[in-house]
């Protein structure tokens, strides 16, 4: 089912709920790249309690997708 | 014309009825003021209805700055400076949107929408010794909101906000008075004119009372409109000088006179009845009828924000004969049927097809060209020297038609430039 897309000029998602797993979840589409990520039930309900300033650390570009790759493949 | 160096002094160029027409064009003039006025003084910079919900930010300026007005999550409002601290792109590109974090479309270093800088793709390309505290955005470093708008200066200290408004903090209590709810809307969007003119020939029309019966007589005409009676020989409306380089053209000696509720606005009550209501639920039938009478303030906020009785004009220079205005609609939060009236006057009049600021715009590049004549050197500022008089609250003030308030203007700036030389 589709949410919507959410947009700003940093960045582009599509959002839509997914059944194919026993349960229902949010699936979320970087449309810049067509990278998809989901989230559940109680991941959302953790972020809509993310006090201030929570999220910041992972909005650095550097944590998790543009770094050097580690050793053995992966990300370091 | 340019022929004189502003080193030599500002008393040489500022006199109390002339000044000399170099103001205008002398860049160096211009890069002085810039320094000296611009990133000194209080500027305004937005209005808090801009930004409603946590996390909506706006792109603004103050003069040639590029600032990025925001909200964070906690409510607060920051005035960030437009400029990634890497290698200086525009962070925001957009008029406005809603996000916590700003993110740098050159090499993707992002920031939260307080300043801070969260990080940069690729870490391992620095040593470690980058400190990201020492690299968030540059911010202006006082911030203060009067009645909803919002002023910057890139002073560190100085006058307060309340010290720089003085007198004319009294044009935006009037200005929100006229709104029932007690808050305005300015989120209609801003309209953008572009003039070839200097910044200093705008400030000085906005309150000239001089010329509206000559540049404006085609849309009074069109119109059916009587406000150009307002600015004749027999008004008895005032120029006033309050101060700091305020100014006013105050209209309510007129509207008092014709003593018509909603005369300032051109309308009748019997037309806007959801408004007048919600007005005198909101202040007594007695004081809304005051209200209605002596109508919306028309003062120009030394530097940059001009009140114009139902918009708003916001006075960008860029070059020294390059200036921006933007425009706006005053709203009255929550009073629907008075505010289409207005959104629509403003269409009408200062809109792309609109006649009023057209006519000024005109104006505007027509004295820009004109001054640089080599012979006279001098732009006359003399008319009602010889009836100047003060009011109740000790301001100076002349008849409607007066320069009372071109000479105010350039005293403060000559206070202004000297103080910094």
């Amino acid at each position: 089912m589709d949410v919507g897309e959410v947009v700003s000029e940093f960045a582009a998602v599509a959002l839509s709920i997914d059944h194919d797993g026993n349960g229902p979840r949010l699936r979320i589409e970087d449309l810049k790249t067509g990278h998809v990520g989901y989230l559940d039930a109680l991941e959302l309900e953790t972020l809509a309690w993310l006090p201030e300033g929570a999220l910041h650390p992972l909005l650095d570009p550097s944590l998790h997708r543009w770094r050097k790759p580690a050793a053995g493949g992966g990300t370091h | 014309m340019s022929t004189v160096d502003a080193t030599i002094g500002w008393d040489r160029l500022i006199e109390h009825d002339r000044v000399h027409g170099s103001l205008y064009t002398d860049p160096a003039v211009y890069e002085a003021e810039l320094e000296r006025i611009w990133y000194r003084t209080w500027v305004f910079v937005g209005h808090v209805s801009e930004v409603p919900e946590p996390n909506d930010y706006v792109v603004k300026s103050i003069g040639p700055q590029p600032v990025i007005m925001s909200r964070d999550k906690q409510g607060e409002i920051h005035l960030l400076l437009n400029r990634c601290t890497h290698r200086a792109n525009l962070v925001c590109d957009a008029a406005r949107g809603n996000s916590s974090a700003f993110r740098c479309p050159y090499h993707g270093w992002t920031f939260s929408n307080t300043g801070r800088l969260l990080g940069y793709p690729f870490n391992s390309g620095y040593d470690g010794r980058e400190a990201k505290r020492e690299l968030g955005l540059g911010r202006v470093p006082r911030v203060e909101i009067y009645r909803g708008f919002v002023f910057g200066s890139f002073a560190d200290d100085g006058p307060t906000l309340l010290e720089h408004l003085g007198d004319a903090r009294e044009a935006l209590d009037r200005l929100v008075a006229l709104s029932p709810s007690g808050e305005l809307d300015l989120s209609a969007g801003w309209l953008q004119h572009k003039v070839k003119a200097n910044w200093k020939m705008l400030v000085e029309n906005e309150t000239d009372g001089y010329h509206p019966q000559f540049v404006h007589s085609s849309i009074f005409s069109v119109a059916k409109s009587g406000i150009g009676d307002l600015y004749g020989e027999e008004s008895t409306a005032l120029s006033r000088d309050l101060g700091n380089g305020h100014t006013e053209n105050d209209l309510r000696p007129e509207f008092r006179r014709i003593d018509q509720p909603l005369g300032w606005f051109g309308t009748t009550p019997d037309r806007v009845p959801g408004y007048v209501a919600q007005l005198e639920a909101a202040n007594g039938a007695e004081k809304a009828r005051e209200l209605m009478i002596d109508g919306s303030p028309h003062v120009m906020l030394f530097p940059n924000l001009f009140i114009a009785e139902i918009q708003l004009f916001v006075i960008q220079p860029l070059a020294v004969d390059e200036t921006v205005q933007h425009v706006t609609a005053v709203q009255y939060k929550g009073s629907p049927d008075m505010n289409r009236r207005m959104l629509q006057q403003t269409i009408g009049s200062v809109g792309p097809a609109g006649f009023l600021l057209a006519d000024d715009s005109e104006m505007y590049e027509r004295n820009q060209r004109g001054v640089h004549a080599r012979s006279p050197e001098w732009v006359v500022l003399k008319r009602g020297t010889h009836r100047e008089r003060l009011d109740e609250n000790g301001h100076v003030v002349g008849d409607a038609t007066d320069e009372v308030p071109q000479r105010a203007i350039w005293k403060h700036y000559r206070s202004l430039m000297e103080a910094g030389s």
